[in-house]
């Protein structure tokens, strides 16, 4: 099942995040105000209505998906949705590929064969980044080990969809 | 009650409109980001006995994303003319159970609080905001549905003696259980779009009390209505009226007034 991991010529620009359990404004500032913490958050807009951020990363700094999930548990509410936008170069994907990027593996699951090129979204299928129900259907039906697990040996893995 | 209660609840849920759960007479079953501090001040007061008040300063603090704090403290003319400094409390909230999803979730949390006062025992109300020494502990569901909010808690309550040698009377029950349902409805704004925009919610508590071993009673309810302001400054006003109660107590139709300021990532 493994196949070999390429250095991608990948910039991750932008994730957007819904965050579910939301109830009021000053939740959601407590929570907009802990994703700006982090070093490689450049900007941080809400869209107070859905309950979802959009997030602007800085050029230069590795952007780490769980230390977003962190600071949104820290402030008393779960991710529902995150979809990582990347900025590819002519890269080539299908069904079990992964890409490196800043030291975690980025996998592919149920996508088409395709060349990504520009800006694209990729929703991420990992647990506590979708609601409980869905990680359990999904943990469920797949052959991947390393979705459970989130690790392939010892780097951590996050899965996306097209 | 359970009735009323389940009227209210299918009442404001068909009306599709929002909801809040930052209650005022009671706490909800969600916490305070980690990292967060508020820092309050309540005033309460009423003409049961000519005019008395009660101010309480309070702090509060997320320690961690399932673990909160408060330390109050209490003064007032309740039982001499001059205001005097009672006593204090300090409450610790503990979230254990967090069902997340877009606009609604259920949570359940643990609660315990201990209480510092000075003041003489002349009433049966188990009362930790001021008149008594005692601790409680207790346990809290909430429930957002979209923006109404529904809360229930029981709690246990234990007097002690007070300090400066107030005893605790012998003729007085030392426990009491506590039970609360409290419903809240965010009714402005109806489209969230910017954190300025003021929040209002409305509120109706129920709050009893029951002392164990005895057939001593009271149920009061407290409508209150609450203004968010640029998501950090919160303000209540609450008007609590006793439906009925055959215990002796000195805090009976109060008022309430409280201000609190929100900061965040304060360390």
């Amino acid at each position: 099942m493994m196949l070999l991991g390429i250095t991608a010529k990948a910039q991750f620009v932008k994730a957007e995040i819904q965050v579910s359990g939301l109830t009021c404004s000053m939740c959601q500032l407590a929570t907009e105000k802990a994703i700006k913490t982090l070093n490689f958050v450049s900007d941080i807009k809400p869209d107070l209505n859905k309950n979802i951020f959009i997030i602007t990363f800085k050029k230069d700094k590795a952007v780490q998906l769980d230390l977003i999930k962190k600071k949104v548990k820290d402030s008393g509410f779960s991710v529902s949705k995150l979809v990582a936008i990347f900025n590819f170069d002519q890269l080539k994907v299908k069904d079990d590929f992964h890409f490196d990027y800043a030291g975690s593996k980025y996998h592919f699951m149920d996508v088409p064969e395709k060349t990504l090129d520009g800006p694209v979204r990729l929703t991420v299928l990992d647990k506590d980044f979708i609601p409980g129900g869905e990680f359990k259907k999904r943990a469920a039906s797949t052959t991947f080990e390393c979705y459970r697990s989130g690790m392939m040996g010892k780097t951590r893995t996050y899965h996306v969809t097209l | 009650m359970k009735r009323l209660t389940i009227l209210l609840g299918l009442l404001t849920a068909s009306l599709g409109i929002s909801a809040q759960e930052l209650y005022v007479a009671t706490e909800p079953a969600s916490n305070m980001p980690k990292n967060g501090l508020a820092l309050r001040i309540s005033q309460e007061g009423g003409f049961q006995n000519g005019y008395q008040s009660r101010t309480i300063p309070e702090m509060m603090y997320g320690l961690d994303k399932n673990l909160m704090v408060h330390a109050s403290a209490y003064l007032s003319n309740f039982f001499q003319n001059n205001y005097k400094m009672e006593g204090w409390s300090t409450y610790a909230k503990y979230r254990f159970l967090s069902i997340d999803s877009t606009n609604r979730h259920f949570r359940g949390a643990v609660y315990a609080k201990y209480s510092s006062s000075n003041n003489p025992i002349d009433f049966q109300e188990i009362n930790l905001e001021g008149n008594n020494s005692g601790w409680q502990t207790g346990v809290v569901f909430t429930q957002l549905l979209h923006k109404l909010a529904l809360s229930a808690s029981v709690n246990y309550n234990k007097a002690l003696d007070n300090r400066d040698a107030q005893l605790f009377p012998t003729n007085f029950a030392d426990e009491s259980l506590g039970y609360t349902f409290s419903a809240g409805l965010l009714t402005y704004p109806k489209v969230y779009r910017d954190y300025k925009q003021t929040n209002i919610n409305v509120y109706l508590e129920f709050l009893g009390k029951s002392n164990l071993g005895r057939n001593e009673n009271l149920m009061d309810v407290a409508p209150a209505v609450q203004f968010i302001i640029n998501s950090k400054l919160r303000i209540d006003v609450s008007q609590r009226f006793q439906l009925w109660g055959n215990m002796t107590r000195n805090g009976k139709n109060m008022y309430l007034i409280r201000l609190e300021y929100n900061l965040y990532n304060v360390f």
